[in-house]
């Protein structure tokens, strides 16, 4: 492998990886660190990539472990510090006060229904909505057969759709903003295809 | 679902996550320090749980990631913060290690040679037969006690050895040292008091015939029957009888094969008791009795006033009294050693219950029900040792498999 193009690669898929991280772990510190740990042990084992069928399911799977490692052995065992509140690090693109709040409250909305859902469903359903990875692909970065990444994403989907805050908000934006406001799933979409 | 589709779900978490600022110089800072090389400390801190994450391909290149990590400080502290990490598991391998060497060690100090529970066990076991003498194994056996085997020579210091359902008789005879023996003990043959009970059953009406044939028997060898009785079966019980007969010792074996053939054999007991020692304290007593009276009449043919006379007769009479009374005990032990007794009770039908053993005093009782209790209690434990020893270290076990299968599925289940 050579290392200017894994170099890319990571540059590249910093920013989907580095989200969902965060939709994962619900923070952006420790989603910063997972996703620097990740990057750097990707690094570290550059030369078993000739190995490696796909690029992006193996990414993934480097940064999903290292976001379990993160809540298998780090964050239970640690107070939480004030500055950890989960948008504690809300974007600031220049939008105005209310776009701002709107954000705010649709990110706090789908981080309390994804915080509700166990950590084998959220892995692959922010994988498979946010990431936009195939079923097959999630399969492979979490280790699992893609039947049981089948039924795990009917069975999340199933949880998200009873959450009555998240249904109640996907209601209000089919009114509020239509079809047009696509920025969020394009811009996944389009980071996660790169 | 209607409001929730994909498409809305992918929206949703679109949104959510732009939410999250991307920092600004993320990447840039992990791409230096990973052209820097100084990634070291991040993928050591990383490198258990990058294990498991990534692919075999992955973790074989792991010791060549490791080739430069020599410094032997660094990897005790990576042992330790391992160790640290999977407290459970350190704690289960050093239980395991003490055990393996616990048992290796209680294995190489234990004595081949020291007794053994089995061992003493089979000792008190044959030291517990009844009328049998209690100890080492005794250094001379007397063999059958046929007459065409009468034993062997003289046993010094023996105690009476008893022997009881069977035909072999061990003396207690030990290794200590043997008292000063009389002239012309040595080389005593030994004298045996031998007697046997035997219980026949018989056939309804068979009584008087066998108790006729039993005394045609003892008859037959020279013996004679000492006692006779016999009762019919009078108000619906069976008849039985009883008769004791003295037999010569020679022909004792004999008689009382020949008897069991009578009827049908229900108990069959014989005792042997050996007198040698007895037989030659009276010798040697009554040797010394009469060189005493030697030197009486010796004393008595020099004397010549009244009252020096009358004082050795008096003395002489009191040893000749003593001479005849030892005499007469070794008359006795003679024909005891040269007469065997043999009691054969005869039943028709079922034989009587057999009587059992006299009840003991309830102290007593307690006594051995105590002390039973308390050696019964300490072989249990260390019979408990063993199982108990193997129950932990299969528990250790199962507790170490059980971690490494716990976190399997913690890690599957993620």
């Amino acid at each position: 492998m050579v290392e200017a193009q894994l170099a890319e690669w990571l540059e590249e898929g910093y920013v989907p990886s580095f989200r969902t991280a965060c939709l994962i772990l619900g923070n952006r510190s420790d989603a910063e660190e997972a996703v620097q740990e990740a990057f750097l042990r990707a690094w570290r084992f550059r030369d078993s990539l000739t190995d490696v069928p796909s690029i992006r399911p193996w990414l993934y799977r480097v940064v999903v472990n290292s976001c379990y490692s993160k809540l298998r052995q780090e964050i239970p065992h640690r107070d939480r510090r004030a500055g950890d509140e989960p948008l504690s690090h809300v974007a600031a693109d220049g939008a105005g006060p209310e776009a701002s709040a709107e954000r705010g409250e649709v990110a706090d909305t789908v981080l309390a229904a994804l915080a509700r859902l166990p950590l084998s469903l959220r892995v692959p359903v922010v994988l498979r909505y946010y990431a936009d990875l195939s079923e097959r692909d999630i399969a492979r970065a979490i280790g699992r057969r893609q039947g049981t990444v089948k039924s795990r994403l009917h069975e999340a989907r199933r949880r998200l759709a009873a959450d009555p805050a998240l249904s109640a908000l996907a209601t209000f934006g089919d009114g509020k903003d239509g079809a047009g406001d696509g920025d969020g799933d394009a811009v996944a979409g389009e980071e996660a295809r790169s | 679902m209607t409001m929730l589709d994909d498409d809305r779900l992918a929206e949703l978490f679109g949104r959510a996550a732009e939410a999250f600022e991307v920092p600004e110089s993320g990447i840039d800072e992990i791409l230096a320090r990973a052209e820097r090389g100084t990634t070291r400390g991040d993928a050591d801190a990383g490198d258990e749980a990058g294990a498991s994450a990534l692919s075999g391909g992955l973790e074989a290149d792991d010791g060549a990631g490791d080739t430069a990590m020599t410094d032997e400080l660094t990897r005790r502290r990576r042992l330790v913060t391992v160790a640290g990490r999977h407290r459970i598991l350190s704690v289960a391998v050093v239980a395991v290690v003490v055990l393996i060497a616990a048992g290796t060690i209680g294995a190489v100090v234990r004595s081949p040679s020291g007794p053994t529970l089995s061992s003493l066990r089979a000792v008190g076991e044959k030291g517990a037969r009844p009328g049998g003498v209690a100890g080492p194994a005794a250094s001379t056996t007397l063999p059958v006690l046929t007459p065409a085997s009468p034993g062997p020579a003289f046993a010094p210091g023996a105690a009476s050895p008893n022997s009881s359902s069977g035909t072999d008789a061990r003396t207690g005879a030990q290794g200590q040292s043997a008292p000063a023996l009389p002239p012309g003990a040595v080389g005593q043959e030994a004298k045996i008091e031998q007697t046997g009970t035997l219980e026949l059953t018989v056939k309804k009406g068979d009584l008087t015939r066998t108790m006729t044939r039993l005394t045609n028997l003892a008859g037959s060898v020279g013996g004679f029957v000492a006692n006779s009785q016999s009762q019919n079966g009078t108000g619906g019980g069976s008849a039985y009888g009883t008769i004791s007969m003295e037999v010569p010792v020679n022909d004792f074996a004999s008689v009382l094969k020949a008897a069991e053939q009578f009827g049908k054999t229900s108990n069959v007991s014989t005792n042997a008791t050996d007198v040698t020692g007895q037989y030659v304290d009276l010798q040697a007593r009554l040797t010394a009795l009469e060189d005493s009276r030697e030197q009486y009449l010796t004393i008595l043919a020099k004397a010549t006033s009244i009252g020096d006379i009358l004082s050795v007769q008096e003395q002489l009479d009191s040893i000749q009294q003593q001479i005849e009374q030892l005499q007469g005990q070794l008359q006795l032990l003679t024909s005891q050693t040269s007469y065997s007794k043999v009691t054969v009770t005869i039943n028709e039908g079922t034989p009587p219950p057999h009587p059992g053993p006299l009840p003991e005093s309830g102290l007593v009782q307690a006594w051995h029900d105590s002390v039973g209790g308390f050696v019964a209690g300490v072989e249990g434990l260390v019979r408990l040792a063993g199982p108990l020893l193997f129950a932990l270290l299969c528990l250790v076990l199962a507790a170490v498999g059980g971690r490494l299968l716990w976190r399997r599925y913690q890690r599957h289940r993620l």
